[in-house]
């Protein structure tokens, strides 16, 4: 009887401790993830004197495509960007991926064709370090720019 | 059937056959090695010149894209759209160097991989790079021109170009490898050809020395021993066989010799029978001159007695007889020499008649009883029973008169004569029985050759010596047989047999 009741006590611990344990699904080698993105929504905090000025803040929002895949979006964007000059930026993002989010820093001057670094990430990108380069492939109301993650476990 | 397989299976025909079909084998061996080495060399041509050309289309293709990344950064610093031109004309040209690249590697599953992952690259260089940027570089200028984008084109081409570097040297590689192997295989195949070319060399020097021995040396020694026969030395032989028809061929030569020996040895045996004929012809003349001038003398001495004296009845009448004698005495003497020539030409005719031996013995015995006071003639013949046989009486009477008369007069001294006869089973046997001067043992082969007299000329028995020989000629002829055992100074015994005309039990005694 003691001996059930011990049994049991030990597998409902083990049943804890396994919950409680992140499973392990990181990348193990370098990769390139090749997606595209649309532009869906935002705004620009408009701070001082009017237009892009020093301090203003523009939050971007994205929509990230694998036409290869599907038509539907596997995922999505947030950048937010604070002007430090006129044209100049400076945007920290964060890519909500199937299997895991990408997180990116780091200037942007033009936003025709930009390099973001990666910092860090979770799930599979978990630790991920690399870059993201961003080139516009159209613009307009649905601009379309082509995500390039080059990574580095 | 086997002594015929093994005389084929060790001839040497066979043989040469043999040896040349594995020279052949060996020479054919030798021959597909080296056209293998040939193969071999030929495809490591082909492998180096197929790298080569692998390598000069690369090289195509990779100044190609070199070349649009040139005329884009072009573009982009200028601003010009007129270099924009022959950009397009040089990326226009990209599909078909693809193409050649891929239809050279299409042999090789994993350089084709290789090369269709390049094109895929440089597809995707120009799909989310150049394109993009010419068109960024048309909206805004400065936005193509900063260091990101010369960047990003400088690491995709890297890329491309590390591909091109790793398809290079693996066709290299591959060339490299294909020459090594083919010259490893062509050193193994030109070893072995060497080798197999060594073998089938001293293949042939024993075959040589084989042939020289097994056939030269047999043939060498045949000749000799043939030399030596016809020098007329008959007694040569070849000692060893030697294998298969060298073999036979020396048999032949020992069976040839052999029969040559053996007919000089009969040839001079019967020449030894010719001379001893001749000498004994020698002495029958000189008999047959003492014999006839015998009778004669006696006949032409009566004759002139009875021609020019006168005589009274009585003794002219011993006179008559006495020639009578002589006479039939010449009679005789002819005619067995006329029975000689006769058996000689096979002219010897026999009547067959029932004959009772028996009763030719008593006759001979009444005759030849009154001929010599000295001796006595004893029968030893079964109680009333013939002896009954088939041949010509005459004949016989012949040979008993001439078996009596012989033991007489081998008997000078005198005494008995035993006639015995018996049958016993499908044979008559009959024995003249003397107790004379025998025959010496020395003399028993000859005793039955023609003129062989013996000692008789020198004891002065008469006789012509053809009794005997006669004798056993006519028996022969009757299906029977003539023999005799005999002892210096002890006597001899005549016996003839004959086949009996009816069948002689143990009860019939």
């Amino acid at each position: 009887m003691h001996l059930n009741r011990a049994l049991i006590v030990s597998l409902a611990a083990a049943l804890m401790v396994l919950s409680v344990t992140p499973v392990s699904f990181a990348l193990t080698g370098p990769g390139v993830i090749r997606i595209t993105e649309r532009h869906v929504g935002g705004g620009r905090v408009d701070i001082g004197r009017p237009g892009p000025s020093i301090g203003d803040v523009q939050v971007l929002r994205e929509l990230l495509y694998n036409t290869n895949i599907t038509r539907s979006p596997i995922g999505r964007a947030e950048l937010t960007c604070t002007y430090t000059g006129t044209t100049a930026r400076h945007c920290v993002g964060t890519f909500f991926l199937p299997k895991g989010e990408i997180v990116v820093t780091g200037p942007l001057l033009y936003r025709q064709l930009f390099e973001l670094a990666v910092v860090g990430g979770t799930g599979l990108y978990s630790n991920v370090r690399g870059t993201l380069t961003v080139t516009s492939l159209n613009s307009g109301s649905h601009a379309t720019d082509l995500l390039l993650f080059r990574l580095v476990p | 059937m086997s002594g015929g397989v093994v005389r084929l299976r060790h001839s040497v025909a066979v043989r040469m056959v043999m040896a040349s079909a594995l020279l052949s084998v060996l020479v054919a061996a030798v021959f597909a090695l080296e056209q293998l080495a040939v193969s071999s060399f030929r495809d490591a041509s082909r492998q180096e010149a197929r790298a080569k050309d692998v390598g000069r289309a690369a090289v195509g293709l990779e100044a190609v894209v070199l070349d649009l990344e040139s005329g884009l950064r072009g573009y982009v610093i200028s601003g010009n759209r007129r270099l924009l031109g022959p950009w397009r004309q040089t990326r226009a040209a990209l599909p078909g160097r693809v193409a050649d690249l891929e239809h050279l590697v299409s042999a090789d599953p994993a350089q084709l991989e290789r090369v269709r992952e390049l094109a895929t690259e440089i597809e995707a260089y120009q799909r989310d790079y150049a394109l993009p940027l010419i068109a960024i570089a048309g909206q805004d200028p400065a936005a193509a021109r900063t260091p990101i984008a010369s960047a990003e084109g400088e690491t995709r081409i890297e890329s491309i170009r590390r591909r091109f570097t790793r398809l290079l040297a693996l066709e290299d590689a591959r060339a490299a490898a294909s020459t090594a192997s083919a010259n490893s295989r062509s050193q193994r195949a030109h070893a072995l050809g060497i080798g197999g070319l060594a073998f089938s060399a001293a293949l042939v020097l024993v075959l040589g020395f084989y042939l020289a021995q097994s056939i030269g040396r047999p043939l060498r020694a045949m000749a000799a021993a043939a030399a030596e026969l016809a020098a007329g030395k008959l007694s040569v032989r070849i000692t060893g066989s030697g294998p298969g028809e060298v073999g036979e061929l020396t048999g032949a030569f020992n069976s040839m010799a052999d029969s040559l020996e053996r007919d000089r040895r009969a040839l001079e045996t019967q020449n030894q029978l010719l001379l001893e004929q001749s000498r004994l012809k020698s002495e029958l003349v000189s008999i047959v001159s003492h014999e006839l001038r015998t009778p004669l003398t006696s006949i032409i001495g009566f004759t002139n007695v009875l021609l020019n004296r006168p005589l009274d009845q009585a003794a002219r009448q011993r006179y008559l007889e006495i020639i009578e004698e002589q006479a039939r005495r010449l009679a005789s003497m002819t005619e067995d020499f006329l029975d000689l020539q006769r058996i000689e030409e096979g002219r010897l005719e026999l009547r067959q008649e029932l004959i009772d031996l028996v009763a030719l013995l008593r006759e001979q015995e009444q005759l030849f009883a009154a001929q010599s006071t000295r001796h006595t003639l004893k029968f030893e013949l079964p109680p009333d029973r013939p002896l009954p046989v088939r041949g010509d009486p005459d004949r016989l009477t012949q040979v008993l008169g001439n078996l009596i008369s012989n033991a007489i007069k081998y008997s000078p001294a005198g005494g008995e004569v035993e006639l015995a006869g018996e049958g016993s089973g499908d044979v008559v046997r009959v024995r003249v029985r003397d107790h004379g001067i025998g025959i010496p043992a020395d003399q028993q082969p000859r005793i039955f050759t023609k003129f062989f007299r013996g000692e008789a000329p020198t004891r002065g028995i008469s006789g012509t010596g053809l009794g005997l020989a006669l004798a056993r000629e006519i028996i022969e002829a009757h299906g029977g047989r003539i023999g005799f055992s005999s002892a210096a100074n002890q006597g001899s015994t005549f016996w003839i047999e004959l086949p009996a005309a009816a069948k002689y039990t143990g009860a019939q005694g």
